[in-house]
């Protein structure tokens, strides 16, 4: 049996002060006294600049919310976050925003595109939010990526599942942010689907340099990263490198026993 | 699933406040027009019936002769105490502070004390001749004397010195204000030229009942034309006579209250069908646990009928709120409204609970069917983010083209033959048209404009152009609200202004001069100049006169009129002409008279001059003649009459006082007619009319912008999972503020627009099938007053979106992943 290469968690923080993403004793707890729940009770950790990093963890081990947190999207209860030098508990909601919309990419599990945009549009939408004129060159080149070239003027009831994450995925990459967050991306999508899209989330961290952290519960699907996290009860519990469907099945059946 | 219905309305109350709300503007409206209604006629029937308080049989006659002959046989009937003839006459007197005389209304009062009936303010009734009791409208106190002129029934005039004994309170009566009143005993009435007695009042003795003394009057007058009533009914009928025009206000109001509900019954459709169809998944799962489809919709209607009957009874309480308001402001600021204290008939109170209960039932039946259709499967599918669907569209288009092109038809019709019974029904039918069409017009006009916005609003503005257009249905039935208030509203105005300038041209010919001053005898030749001196007056003409042999021999009286004076002061020369030189402006008469035919010609004759003129024929009271031609004919001639005309804003009163002051000085015999005042009658009653009728239609744009709002904050509620995505992508509060105030302002824009197209259209065709008939018509386009509803619709719509705006501003990125 393969034995997991585990570190001790926040001891990397510093010699990773290079980070793309990371954070310092983030916590975050819902309700207060006897009934509070503790999502996330003290986590350190970093994402290096193009690495393809996967979260995992049991139901309730506070991935998402980590997630969340790590973009901007939620606040933390205590700790910081910082994206590159800018750190984002400090910031006010406009400011996030602004960050969100410019250095931030999501790729999300349902409800990834707006209804009444077609996918050109719903690509382009933040840089447009932004003000922004995108790069023409760079919006063919990712559209080609992506296969999205004869599927720019539908719309997303038009599309299918896995191209519907396409639109997404070429959204949150056109602003080559400084990390692109996904959220279960293979979540609602058949495996050939789900393969797909892990594919080309790979290959943008492998030929663009993109930094990518993915939160999932699928350990075929953490196969595609560079590097897994792996949670529990809100805590960071251990980590892998180039893992494996496998390696990455008994990592969490550690945790879980 | 009692439980169900009344948790469901617990957890959606929030929802469900802007249908309740528009009930509660729609019952409300309706209540306090009822109750306005019989609080104004409880406070006529208690002013005017004053007289028939103590009276128990009223005798009134047919022909209004003879009922002084009756009053002895009354007297000595067993069940009567008292009988009292009334007796009424004009008379005119030359009141304390005043110079010119005043026309004030003479009435006797009774000797028997059981049948006084004023309320004295101040002093005590008359008992002599010589002494009077007054009106507060005259503004004399106890103890005032002054002259007082009377005329008698051959028309020869009498002038005595009465002194004041009393003052009396008439209370709410209407007519208190108009002229003032004078009593004196019925010796001093007959003596001021009372021939015969209005009526006669019969106390019965105690202990008879009302019924008993009609009855034995009416027995002992039955040979006579009489009729006996009760004091009451006497009453009533007294009341009805002076309210009947507040009848037809009431008519008015409850049309406008049936516009209000019929916006609400929209609004509160629109909410139930989007709360329905949130809750696609939780009714599927009632059906799922084994609830039946009847269940299913019993349930859904119990909550309408429960919220209809919760919201009436606020509204009922609203409407009776607002008329004791509107009651203790018209008592307070002396309106001529009569309303003084509050009636609340039980009829209001029902009518109010039954209407707004039934309109909602009745909005929230189609949505409670589309319920049943809900297959319990739909609990296990993922939420469905399709747009609705619009169904039935074929059927909607058929019907509103069947309804719409005959109704144009028909008012077109009625347009031609000016017959406005013709064009109501083709205009409530081509309404109806337009209201079904409205489902399928509506959206892609948005969606045009909206493309209009998308490129002034950034993306704002482009979201919200495709999130206005995604539910056509929803849209459409938001915009049809207020497309109904603002196309009534636009008719309405339009029509006033058209109905006002046709009626101004038509006053104008009616009455060509404002003020005329007719002397008694010569004037003293400084009164013109002090005359057009008054501040209002801006132009004054002096009209010269002189008796000359006319063609048949006999004599006659003839004006000489100055064309460069008189041509300022006409309003109009449609029925007086100015005689050119060698013309004469003869009256109707003299076409039969003297058998000239207009173009004719025709000779006067004074002191052996003679002159030859060209007949025209006009309103004229006598043969009016250039000023120059008169002073040649006959040199003898003087100014015995000036026309006024009065600035148009100047108070017409006010002017007309201070005119009749400054003849009554110079002449004490001065004849003052206002014209003026007749016309600013009639202008200020259409803008007060128009003032009214915007202010009602204004509940019912109130009403749907209350649906605009409604329906973003629904909107909110049901993207929720979107705009958390938009904020997660990087829109930032503000630009989703943005978002959803360009969606309102679409929605409500458009509908606006729409409305006031289709309302000046109905405004147009109404005043030209109404005034057709009436010779000519003026259209006018009010653009300011049109222009500023679009405006206000707008602005209005947007407001709407505050709210909801703040809600979707809170909502928090993660809402899009955590849904």
């Amino acid at each position: 049996m393969p034995v997991p290469v585990m570190t001790v968690p926040g001891e990397q923080s510093e010699s990773l002060s290079g980070a793309a993403v990371r954070a310092a004793g983030l916590r975050k707890t819902y309700g207060g006294g006897e009934t509070a729940v503790h999502a996330l009770a003290g986590v350190d950790v970093a994402f290096a600049r193009g690495e393809f990093t996967a979260i995992m963890g049991p139901s309730g081990s506070g991935k998402s919310t980590l997630m969340h947190c790590l973009a901007g999207l939620d606040a933390a209860t205590a700790g910081q976050v910082w994206l590159g030098d800018t750190e984002l508990t400090s910031l006010r909601d406009d400011q996030l925003t602004a960050l969100r919309r410019q250095r931030i990419g999501f790729v999300f599990q349902a409800f990834n595109l707006l209804p009444v945009l077609p996918a050109r549009e719903n690509i382009v939408l933040p840089m447009q939010l932004a003000g922004q004129r995108p790069d023409p060159v760079w919006f063919d080149d990712v559209v080609a990526r992506l296969g999205l070239r004869e599927r720019l003027g539908h719309r997303p009831h038009e599309l299918s599942g896995g191209q519907q994450q396409r639109v997404a995925i070429a959204r949150a990459l056109l602003p080559r942010p400084d990390v692109v967050f996904a959220d279960e991306p293979t979540g609602n999508l058949d495996s050939r689907s789900g393969a797909e899209v892990l594919g080309l989330l790979r290959s943008s961290v492998k030929e663009t340099g993109q930094t990518v952290v993915m939160v999932t519960h699928d350990p075929s699907a953490a196969a595609y990263a560079d590097r897994v996290v792996l949670l529990a009860d809100g805590r960071l519990a251990g980590e892998l490198t180039d893992p494996t469907a496998a390696s990455v099945l008994d990592a969490l059946r550690d945790l879980g026993a | 699933m009692r439980a169900v219905t009344l948790a469901s309305i617990r957890a959606h109350l929030p929802r469900l406040i802007a249908s309740t709300l528009a009930i509660v503007i729609a019952v409300g409206f309706v209540v306090a027009t009822l109750v306005l209604n019989e609080t104004s006629r409880a406070t006529v029937l208690d002013a005017v019936g004053a007289p028939y308080v103590g009276a128990d049989a009223v005798v009134t006659s047919d022909d209004g002769t003879g009922l002084d002959d009756e009053l002895d046989r009354i007297a000595a009937l067993d069940g009567v105490a008292a009988v009292d003839a009334t007796w009424e006459s004009g008379v005119q007197a030359l009141l304390p502070g005043r110079t010119g005389q005043q026309y004030l209304l003479a009435e006797s009062v009774a000797d028997a004390p059981a049948l006084r009936w004023q309320v004295v303010a101040d002093g005590e009734l008359p008992d002599a001749p010589g002494e009077i009791a007054v009106s507060e409208r005259t503004g004399a106190a106890v103890g005032d004397t002054f002259p007082l002129t009377s005329f008698a029934p051959d028309g020869t005039e009498r002038s005595s010195s009465v002194t004041v004994t009393g003052v009396v309170d008439l209370g709410g009566d209407p007519t208190s204000g108009i002229y003032g009143r004078v009593w004196g005993t019925a010796e001093q009435l007959r003596a001021w030229g009372a021939v015969d007695p209005t009526e006669l009042r019969v106390a019965g003795a105690d202990g008879v009942p009302a019924g008993d003394v009609v009855q034995q009057v009416g027995a002992a007058l039955a040979d006579r034309q009489v009729l006996v009533r009760t004091g009451t009914e006497q009453a009533e009928v007294e009341a009805a006579r002076l309210t009947g025009d507040t009848m037809a206000l009431t008519a008015v109001l409850l049309v406008f209250a049936t516009v209000a509900v019929l916006v609400a019954g929209l609004v509160i459709a629109n909410t139930f069908a989007v709360l329905l169809a949130q809750r696609t998944r939780e009714l599927a799962l009632l059906r799922c646990v084994g609830a039946t489809a009847r269940q299913v919709r019993r349930s859904v209607l119990g909550e309408a009928a429960l919220t209809g009957l919760a919201a009436s009874a606020l509204g009922v309480l609203a409407g009776i709120g607002l008329a004791a308001g509107v009651s203790a402001v018209a008592e307070a600021a002396d309106s001529p409204v009569p309303l003084s204290g509050l009636s609340v008939p039980l009829v209001a109170v029902v009518a109010g609970l039954a209407v707004g209960t039934a309109t909602t039932l009745l909005a929230a039946l189609a949505p409670a069917r589309g319920a049943t259709k809900v297959a319990p499967l739909a609990a296990l599918r993922p939420v469905d983010p399709e747009p609705l669907r619009s169904r039935g569209g074929v059927l909607r288009l058929v019907l509103g083209l069947l309804l719409l092109v005959p109704g144009v038809l028909l008012m077109g019709v009625g347009v031609a033959l000016a017959d406005v019974l013709i064009a109501l029904p083709g205009g409530a039918l081509s309404f109806l048209g337009v209201v079904l069409l409205a489902q399928r017009a509506v959206p892609p006009v948005v969606g045009a404009v909206g493309r209009l916005a998308a490129r002034l609003g950034g993306v704002p503005g482009r979201l919200a152009a495709g999130n206005a257009t995604r539910n056509p249905r929803r849209t459409a039935a938001t915009a049809t609200a207020l497309l109904i208030g603002v196309t009534l509203t636009t008719a309405m105005v339009v029509g006033a202004a058209s109905t006002r300038a046709t009626a101004q041209a038509g006053l104008a010919a009616q009455y060509p001069t404002d003020v005329i001053v007719q002397g008694d005898g010569t004037m003293p030749a400084s009164l013109p100049g002090r005359l057009a001196e008054v501040d209002g007056v801006v132009a004054a003409s002096s009209l010269t006169a002189a008796t000359v042999t006319g063609p048949d021999g006999e004599e006659t009286g003839v004006s000489g009129l100055d064309a460069a004076t008189a041509a300022p002061v006409l309003r109009s020369t449609g029925d007086v002409p100015i005689p050119a030189a060698g013309e004469v402006v003869l009256p109707w008469w003299a076409d039969s008279s003297w058998g000239i035919p207009a173009g004719g010609d025709v000779t006067f004759t004074a002191g052996g001059r003679t002159a030859t003129l060209t007949a025209l024929y006009g309103d004229v009271e006598r043969p009016t003649l250039p000023v120059a031609e008169l002073a040649a004919l006959a040199p003898e001639a003087a100014v015995d009459t000036v026309w006024l005309r009065l600035a148009d804003d100047a108070d017409h009163t006010d002017v007309i006082d201070q005119v009749t002051d400054i003849a009554g000085a110079a002449m004490p015999f001065a004849f003052v007619t206002g014209m003026a005042n007749e016309r600013a009658a009639i202008d200020s009653v259409l803008d007060v009319l128009l003032l009214v009728v915007t202010g009602l239609l204004g509940v019912a744009v109130v009403i749907a912008l209350i649906g605009v709002g409604n329906t973003l904050a629904l909107s909110v509620v049901e993207r929720r999972q979107e705009n958390g995505l938009l904020r997660a992508l990087g829109l930032t509060r503000t630009q989703l503020r943005g978002l959803l105030a360009w969606e309102s302002a679409l929605v409500a824009g458009v509908a606006a627009l729409l409305g006031v197209l289709l309302g000046s259209f109905y405004g147009l065709v109404g005043v030209a099938s109404v005034l057709g008939s009436y010779g000519e018509l003026v259209l006018s386009m009010p653009w300011l007053q049109v222009g500023a509803i679009v405006l206000v619709a707008t602005v209005a719509g947007l407001l709407a979106s505050v709210l909801p705006a703040r809600r979707a501003a809170r909502t928090p990125p993660v809402a899009a992943i955590a849904g």
